[in-house]
């Protein structure tokens, strides 16, 4: 009788204790099932759901340049997913990409500093970063990981916008796409919990003097037209990084990015170094969680 | 060797504890700068552009401290603030305002006036918005708040 009573006592902490462990996410899971739900409902035929996802767009907008029936995977292409005159485009630049070179760089890169190999054994980790580190008890995207490695070997970081951090990223990206892995990032901790919530919070909050949250473009107004771009859908938006866009003429990080959307919104930017961006990014990054890994890539 | 960890963790308990009661302080000025009406404290006609200017100089810190300090063109409010201080004080029409943009000097003529609008608003509302956003964000967000 004893002895059944302490087996199922300790069944019950075993189980309660995967539960809690397996819980950590559960909110971001629901949140990016959501996101899911909405966005290929919003492309599954945007004529259709004008009045409710599209009330300013055109006509022709939407008939001549939104496409329909846009699917999960699709959406790591970002506006080009949802861009018919975009992804042509797009796709005659992809031909001969602009970002080969920083391939290859990247590579040199890892082979001349034989202590990366020790940091990231394994280059096709791009899927797997941000990461919370339970230790330090923050979030460490791939750009403060490879700086951290500098560090602690004894070199000065790398500036976390562009150059050979983005070149080095470039190259992980590239062996992650090549391996076919996906977006895997982790909520294993109550303090990750909560540095995904603080994320979520930045990211759907309005700020700046336009008033803006990233929400406002990404979410409710993506595939709405602002001159002549269409907004990119936040599903997949981490998928591609880094990117060589036309505009800056040259390969940058996600850190980068998030600074010009800042300045965008009409607010002093943060740090790339900061834990906001970082955690920003760890919201970001969850919510492509399930597409594969499709950097570096090409954007206007 | 115990008097260096003395002296380490009661630094440390020093800087911790500054942090901490600046983000608490900062936080008091959101409370604050809720309350009040933008429109009538930032009013240059009716209150002149020196206690305009002094609101900016209140709430503005704030800001930069939580960081939701507004920019406009490449000048944050900061900069608005400074060079306003010695036009309001001169009573100069114009202010020249001389800031950076990708690594060049650059400069920008505004009225006086109006660029103490523009400061007082930008200080407010960055922290107005903060208390805002806590009963908003929630309601964009897909299978919370925004229904679909």
């Amino acid at each position: 009788m004893k002895k059944s009573i302490v087996r199922a006592s300790v069944l019950m902490l075993v189980g309660s204790v995967f539960l809690v462990a397996g819980g950590y996410n559960a909110q971001a899971e629901k949140d990016r099932k959501a996101l899911v739900q909405y966005m290929e409902k919003k492309f599954s035929d945007p004529a259709k759901n004008k009045a409710m996802f599209f009330p300013y767009a055109t006509d022709e907008d939407i008939n001549k340049h939104l496409k329909k029936g846009v699917k999960f995977e699709e959406f790591r292409l970002g506006s080009y997913a949802i861009d018919k005159g975009g992804r042509d485009q797009y796709e005659e630049i992809k031909e001969m990409p602009p970002y080969e070179d920083n391939i290859d760089a990247g590579e040199e890169l890892y082979k001349k500093y034989a202590f990366f190999k020790k940091c990231f054994p394994d280059p096709a980790i791009a899927g797997e970063y941000p990461k919370f580190d339970d230790k330090s008890g923050k979030v460490v995207t791939l750009t403060r990981a490879i700086n951290q490695c500098l560090v602690a070997n004894g070199e000065k970081p790398w500036k976390m916008t562009k150059g050979k951090i983005a070149d080095l990223e470039a190259y992980f990206a590239a062996k992650s796409a090549e391996a076919g892995k996906k977006v895997n990032i982790q909520i294993n901790s109550k303090a990750a919990a909560d540095a995904y919530e603080r994320g979520k919070k930045e990211y759907y909050s309005q700020r700046g003097y336009l008033k803006l949250s990233c929400a406002n473009c990404h979410v409710q107004g993506s595939g709405n037209r602002v001159r002549r771009e269409y907004l990119s859908p936040l599903l997949g938006h981490t998928t591609h990084f880094p990117v060589y866009r036309l505009k800056w003429q040259g390969l940058g990080t996600l850190e980068r990015r998030i600074k010009g959307c800042e300045k965008n919104q009409g607010e002093n930017p943060h740090k790339p170094s900061s834990d906001w961006t970082a955690e920003m990014l760890y919201f970001m990054s969850y919510m492509s969680n399930g597409l594969p890994v499709d950097g570096p890539d090409v954007r206007r | 060797m115990n008097s260096i960890k003395k002296i380490a963790t009661t630094l440390g308990l020093g800087l911790a504890l500054t942090a901490a009661a600046t983000a608490g302080d900062a936080m008091k000025m959101v409370d604050e700068a809720a309350k009040l009406d933008v429109k009538k404290v930032c009013d240059v006609k009716a209150n002149g552009a020196a206690k305009v200017l002094a609101v900016a100089e209140k709430y503005n810190p704030a800001a930069v401290e939580l960081g939701v300090e507004f920019k406009r063109l490449g000048i944050r409010n900061s900069v608005y603030i400074k060079g306003l201080k010695e036009a309001v004080k001169a009573k100069k029409p114009e202010v020249t305002l001389k800031y950076k943009a990708k690594g060049k000097e650059k400069k920008k003529t505004f009225k006086t006036d109006y660029a103490a609008w523009r400061a007082c608003t930008f200080a407010v509302r960055a922290l107005q918005q903060v208390k805002e956003a806590d009963k908003t964000y929630r309601l964009a967000i897909p299978g919370d708040g925004f229904k679909f």
